[in-house]
């Protein structure tokens, strides 16, 4: 398995990278919250973002994103520096979740999916208010994919319901949606199965490689070391602000300075054992 | 709105019988006693003191008498079942009941007080309040059931259009009979007759169920809606006062649906509106024919009106520019400081302190009626031997008006820019996240709600003749706030009907013209208690805000129903 691992790496590696981040920091004041973070992803590859609380992943998230503006480095998108703008980035073809949910309550399913699509039509007042052919095309065009969407991380059953009368899991996942309905070329997931159950984590793992599967590069973070795993072709360790490792998910969970940072210092061969038999039984399962 | 049970569902289930028999008799005594005198003299209300000949208020007492009963003897055997039922008929008793004992004492109290006394209450109307009393206790024992289903039933194309036509039939004769009322007391009865008549039919579910075949066919509903509106006109023949209350009301409708985009839709709190209406005004004013005008220049109309939404959509423009990136509590002050410094700007723009443009507070009066396409405004014309006088002109303007602009409310919300808006309400951080043109969604609300406004207010200045700053005041725009959300933010019918009872009510009642605002906030205040909503609620409102309610209740029953029906038992005991 880590064979193949490392074969797949060594070819993405050989293709330009998606997002590049390069010695990027970010201070404030005194702070310095990412230091010097050097961070590729490749398209088709889901990348996960680890560390302990506090060690600077949603800032580095933040500066990925465009939210905010690095101290110094850059991180380039397509070859193309980011513009410091949500909506722009979102054109560039970014998109993301959020680590709490941030649906729009009081739509239902379909229209949150569709809001999505804003970034990608252009109808204007008057071909909506005079229903010309421009604003038919484009609606009829964004309802489809919105249904299409839906029923892609398997939400069909649930168009005309509010979001917020939707269940946790089906939350999280028509927030991957709607991201999904600005046609990225990378996604983001901040957290995607905090606070899920085991099988509804199962389902999200599933619909993550689903959507790597369409040629989507996609960006995790998370703090289930088990999904992050299981999941990722490559993981980035942030301690403290700075790139501990960057490796396969083998290479990650068995380094002594990952599980010493998570866990603290103690009888390291026992720790890293355990951690690996975890992981272990979760492939077999 | 609920009314508090007299006893527990399980109770009801054992009563529902005596409660049955109870409502009967009261309906029935309540029918009854309209055949009785109810007062001593005819000076109260109308001729309540003829005995077996009943009266018009009297006879509308026997309605929800009859209905109560009626209603009552149909849901008789509803203990008995599943509580499944296509009407609601013990629902409908229990709110006849509620309307007949509430409006016996209304009655009853308006003799008492113009009659000076309760001695002058003769016998009948004793025998009624007891009736309808009985009746109220009676129907409080029924059970309610579960909430009906006519709503689902589909009825033939024919019988669903004859329905819609019939409704807006009872709509214009309704609107024609309660502004025929003269004196107060006859208003205010007919009113609590017809929000009970209507509050009936909600609970029978036959509103629903209209609701429903109305959405199938909308464009006959919407047709037939105007048609309506059109032919008020031809049962006023010729009298110019209410034509005039209804014009007043077209414009504020106009101007509060103009608001409803940016308040309803796009969520931006708007407390200085009326200066858009204002800017309006005053533009077409000034380049009107009037004497008093200070420009030279009068271009026809259509020009004028298109000038005229271009300044006060320019205007939004400037002022939503700076202020739209704050937002909440901040945008509604430093809107409402917009209103004020429009109204000082306009009484200082007088030549001694500015240029001469408005002639300060005393405004541009003297604007001619209008004159388009060679109708005379001020004119009466006389159609199939009805005369439609000066604002009779104006009204029929005003609808044209009025359909172009919830064409454009409509339409804008339902497209991409609808939901925009929508979104920008909801999460205005995830809208952006999402690709969502914030700002310049927020600015072409604020634009084209000030565009509106400023199409309303050209007309208005040639409507109301003379145009003076103090007529665009904060409390005008704080009314328009109202009726947006006593209505119902985000949908027309919801707009039009707050705009209709707050222009209205004060015109007809002169009591609640002068306590106007006291009454105002008390009835918003209680709304936001029990239908927060609004009158007419959205789809997305009502389930926002009553998700937990009946319908809910009814669906996960009828979950449980089908699982015990197919023998599927849920694991983990989640039901």
């Amino acid at each position: 398995m880590t064979a193949v691992d490392t074969d797949r790496v060594a070819e993405l590696d050989r293709r330009e990278p998606l997002l590049a981040a390069e010695q990027v920091t970010m201070r404030f004041g005194g702070l310095v919250a990412v230091d010097s973070v050097d961070f590729r992803v490749y398209p088709g590859e889901i990348m996960g973002l680890i560390g302990p609380n506090g060690a600077g992943k949603t800032t580095f998230f933040n500066c990925l994103t465009g939210l905010y503006l690095p101290t110094s480095g850059r991180v380039l998108f397509d070859g193309s520096v980011l513009p410091p703008k949500p909506r722009r980035v979102v054109k560039a073809g970014m998109a993301r979740t959020f680590q709490n949910i941030r649906l729009f309550a009081n739509m239902t399913a379909l229209e949150n999916v569709m809001v999505g699509r804003y970034c990608r039509t252009s109808a204007g007042p008057f071909t909506s208010i005079i229903r010309g052919p421009k604003f038919r095309r484009e609606e009829a065009e964004t309802r489809a994919r919105a249904q299409a969407l839906l029923e892609f991380v398997g939400l069909d059953g649930t168009a005309e319901s509010l979001a917020r009368n939707l269940p946790y899991g089906d939350q999280r996942r028509l927030e991957i949606a709607r991201a999904l309905a600005t046609d990225p070329k990378l996604l983001l997931l901040d957290e995607p199965t905090a606070g899920m159950n085991p099988q509804e984590t199962r389902q999200a793992e599933e619909l993550i490689f689903k959507i790597r599967d369409q040629g989507l590069a996609v960006v995790v973070i998370e703090h289930d070391m088990r999904f992050i795993f299981n999941l990722c072709d490559r993981v980035l360790c942030l301690v403290q602000g700075k790139a501990l490792i960057e490796g396969t998910p083998h290479e990650v969970q068995s380094d002594p300075r990952v599980i010493e940072a998570y866990i603290g210092k103690g009888p390291e061969t026992d720790e890293a054992a355990q951690t690996d038999g975890h992981h272990d039984e979760q492939q077999e399962a | 709105m609920r009314i508090p049970q007299l006893v527990s569902p399980e109770q009801q289930q054992r009563l529902h019988p005596i409660g049955t028999v109870l409502t009967v008799v009261g309906g029935l005594v309540l029918l009854a006693s309209t055949f009785l005198p109810w007062a001593y003299s005819s000076a109260a209300l109308d001729d309540m003191t003829i005995l077996g000949y009943p009266s018009t208020l009297q006879l509308y007492a026997a309605g929800f008498g009859l209905g109560a009963a009626v209603f009552a003897f149909l849901g008789r055997r509803l203990a008995r079942g599943d509580g499944r039922q296509v009407v609601g008929w013990t629902r409908g008793a229990k709110t006849a009941s509620v309307a007949a004992a509430v409006y016996l004492v209304v009655i009853l109290g308006s003799i008492g007080l113009e009659l000076g006394g309760l001695v002058n209450v003769v016998y009948g109307g004793w025998v009624a309040l007891v009736g309808a009393l009985v009746a109220l206790v009676g129907s409080r024992l029924l059970v309610s059931g579960r909430p009906p289903r006519l709503a689902r039933r589909v009825p033939p194309a024919w019988l669903g259009i004859l329905s819609i036509a019939a409704a807006m039939a009872v709509v214009l004769y309704a609107a024609y009979y309660g502004l025929d009322q003269e004196d107060a007391g006859g208003f205010v009865s007919f009113v609590v007759v017809a929000i009970g008549a209507v509050a009936v039919l909600f609970r029978l579910g036959v509103m629903r169920w209209l609701s429903a075949v109305s959405g199938r066919h909308r464009k006959v509903l919407i047709f037939a809606a105007f048609l309506t509106a059109f032919a008020f006109p031809f049962t006023q023949n010729g009298s110019d006062e209410n034509m005039s209350i209804a014009t007043q009301v077209l414009i504020f409708a106009v101007t509060a649906l103009g608001l409803n985009i940016v308040v309803g839709l796009a969520g931006l709190l708007d407390l200085g509106y009326i200066a858009f209406l204002g800017a309006g005004a005053f533009t077409a004013a000034i380049l009107s024919n009037s004497v008093f005008s200070t420009v030279d220049w009068h271009p026809p109309f259509i020009v004028v009106v298109l000038i005229s939404g271009a300044v006060s959509g320019t205007l939004g423009l400037i002022i939503g520019t700076p202020t739209l990136r704050v937002s909440g509590d901040y945008l509604a002050i430093v809107t409402l400081a917009f209103g004020e410094i429009f109204r000082f700007g306009m009484i200082n723009l007088d030549g001694t302190d500015g240029p001469d443009l408005t002639n300060g507070s005393n405004g541009i009066p003297g604007v001619p009626d209008l004159n388009l396409f060679g109708l005379d405004f001020k004119d009466t014309h006389t159609v199939l031997g009805i005369q439609l006088g000066r604002f009779a002109n104006y009204y029929f303007l005003l609808l044209v008006l009025i359909a172009v602009v919830i064409l454009i409310f409509v339409r804008l919300n339902n497209s991409r820019i609808g939901r925009g808006w929508v979104a920008i309400r909801e999460d205005e951080k995830a809208a952006e996240a999402m690709g969502v043109n914030v700002f310049g969604l927020k600015l072409f609300a604020f634009a084209s709600g000030a565009f509106l406004a400023g199409v309303a207010g050209s007309i208005k200045a040639h409507h109301d003749v003379s145009v003076t700053p103090d007529q665009y005041i904060f409390l005008e725009s704080a009314f328009l706030l109202a009726a947006v959300v006593l209505g119902g933010m985000g949908t027309v019918l919801g707009v039009l009907v707050g705009a209709t009872l707050l222009k209205l009510m004060p015109e007809k009642l002169r009591f609640v013209e002068e306590y106007r605002l006291l009454i105002f906030g008390l009835l918003l205040v209680v709304m936001m208690r029990f239908r927060p909503e609004g009158l007419v609620a959205s789809k997305r409102r009502q389930l926002e805000f009553h998700d937990d309610d009946d319908e809910l209740a009814e669906k996960i029953q009828s979950d449980i129903d089908e699982r015990e029906a197919t023998g599927v038992v849920p694991v983990g005991g989640q039901a």
